[in-house]
């Protein structure tokens, strides 16, 4: 009798398993994860332009998802690429021996030609970088064996990357450093040197 | 022996090496046995990771199989059925042909008494059209219509205006609705109906059935000379048809079409009748570079003599 019963507990759990699908469920209905307001902004419709007005300058969002790259290592060439010209990034990155500057320029290169075909921009070299940032991906987490029976936990990380292209040529000072001449400098030092008091002087 | 080689490679590295020199690094994280490599690498656990920007469409029907395989996923069912939705016909039967140089005062052309003459006798099919619109709407008033028509005219262009989905469906017959709406999305479109430079009249009328005898469709073509105001702007407000300040004016032969055999029919904007003689249209404000045309395909010299002659030969041997 026992026999029996075990025979039969045996046949069970070799057919269950076979047929039910279990994975299937779980990848219908998933929720994306991508990154969208930046997006939104290619969606904004602005109010028409009176005459005389001055030309509205175009601009064009574009991000590229889960580069599998280190967030902290793209950053750097995320920030190398501000401000420039398109055309003088490209010709930055292509010269930049690092893995993350091929989806960088990549990532420039896709935006400009949206920007010619979508965004009414006439001139495709017309175009420079005002925003470019990195953003958090997806992170998997693996495992590690330590000593002792102990784990470690491993994150294999991924990461996005955010560009905005906008139309006319890049400001002198991006980053509003307000650099002085030497001459500027000399003149400010001596101000300051007039201006000290010294004590127990008349 | 061993320590003169050593001074002498020491003396070696001190030189200086003119041209280009690769980076080499002086520490290094690596460890000095190489022996426990693999088992170092074996205490990670072993990940497949996954490339989330993979294109499927890209990848090979087999490599597609093998991945559903692995992921126990049925194949997508092919979605074999076309929903339709008869309550507008496709286009525009026996469509009216516009006289030449309408809407300007020149009466005498060849081509305008050979079309009066065919107007004539068209008119009686029209007579008979209406006739049978009349018989499905009692109220039918070739008169009245006109009015009536372009009241719908210009709700229709003005829900298009104010992007009003739901409103433009009740105006626009299905047909007509994807091509009043083409090229207007994310732009601003101020519109204006100014006034009637002659009263709108009916200039043609037809009635067809589809599928069953019962099931009919009727079609009024109505004539508008009126002036309007138009002005497109994309999505950053730079204008980029048409003006602000400028009044035109516009001659257009407007189709509307009523499902009749329907108890709730509406009459709405099927099509419009572009005439042949129609002066052509202003560019557009929008320039841009003119793509470089594509090189041809050189033409491949023809230098395939032992090749195709041995093959030649060889087929000739299989027949």
């Amino acid at each position: 009798m026992n026999k029996v019963f075990n025979l039969l507990i045996s046949s069970i759990k070799c057919q269950v398993p076979k047929k039910l699908h279990t994975s299937a469920f779980l990848l219908a209905w998933t929720k994306s994860r991508l990154p969208k307001r930046f997006l939104e902004h290619n969606k904004t419709i602005f109010p028409p332009q009176q005459i005389g007005e001055e030309r509205r300058l175009a601009y064009v969002c574009h991000q590229v998802t889960n580069i599998k790259y280190s967030l902290d290592k793209l950053w750097y060439i995320a920030c190398l690429v501000r401000g420039m010209t398109v055309d003088e990034a490209v010709k930055q990155l292509s010269f930049l021996n690092k893995k993350g500057a091929a989806y960088v320029k990549d990532a420039i290169l896709e935006a400009q030609e949206l920007a010619v075909k979508q965004h009414n921009v006439e001139f495709k070299s017309n175009l420079w970088i005002a925003q470019s940032f990195t953003g958090h991906g997806r992170v998997i987490k693996g495992v590690r064996r330590h000593a002792r029976g102990r784990m470690g936990e491993v994150r294999y990380q991924y990461c996005h990357y955010f560009v905005r292209l906008e139309e006319g040529s890049p400001p002198k000072d991006y980053y509003k450093r307000n650099l002085l001449t030497p001459s500027q400098q000399l003149d400010n030092w001596m101000e300051q040197m007039r201006k000290r008091k010294i004590t127990n002087s008349i | 022996m061993s320590t003169s080689f050593l001074t002498k490679v020491g003396v070696l590295r001190l030189i200086p090496v003119s041209g280009y020199v690769q980076a080499s690094r002086t520490t290094t994280s690596k460890h000095f046995n190489p022996k426990f490599k693999k088992l170092r690498a074996q205490k990670y656990m072993k990940l497949d990771l996954p490339n989330f920007n993979e294109d499927i469409n890209q990848l090979p029907k087999e490599k597609i199989r093998q991945k559903m395989k692995e992921r126990g996923l049925l194949p997508p069912r092919p979605w074999v059925e076309r929903p339709f939705y008869i309550s507008a016909t496709g286009g525009v039967f026996e469509a009216y042909v516009p006289p030449e140089g309408d809407g300007k005062a020149s009466i005498v052309s060849a081509t305008r008494a050979k079309q009066t003459v065919q107007l004539l006798e068209k008119k009686s099919k029209s007579m008979l059209a209406i006739r049978k619109i009349k018989s499905f709407e009692e109220e039918f008033d070739s008169k009245q219509f006109p009015s009536f028509a372009q009241d719908v005219y210009v709700k229709a262009h003005e829900s298009l205006v104010n992007g009003d989905k739901m409103a433009l469906r009740q105006y626009v017959t299905e047909k007509a609705y994807p091509e009043f709406r083409h090229n207007s999305h994310m732009k601003t479109i101020h519109w204006k109906f100014l006034d009637s430079l002659e009263p709108p009249r009916v200039v043609h009328a037809r009635c067809t059935d589809i599928i069953s005898k019962d099931n009919i469709f009727g079609q009024v073509t109505v004539r508008f000379h009126t002036r309007q105001q138009l002005a497109v702007y994309d999505r950053f407000g730079r204008l980029i048809h048409g003006s602000e300040i400028l009044a035109k004016d516009v001659l257009e032969y407007v189709v509307f079409e009523k499902h009749l055999s329907n108890l709730y029919g509406v009459w709405r904007i099927h099509d419009k009748i572009i005439p042949d003689w129609m002066p052509p249209k202003e560019p557009s404000r929008l320039t841009r570079v003119k793509p470089e045309p594509e090189p041809e395909p050189e033409p491949e010299p023809e230098t395939v003599p032992a090749i195709t002659d041995n093959k030649e030969s060889q087929v000739i041997a299989d027949k």
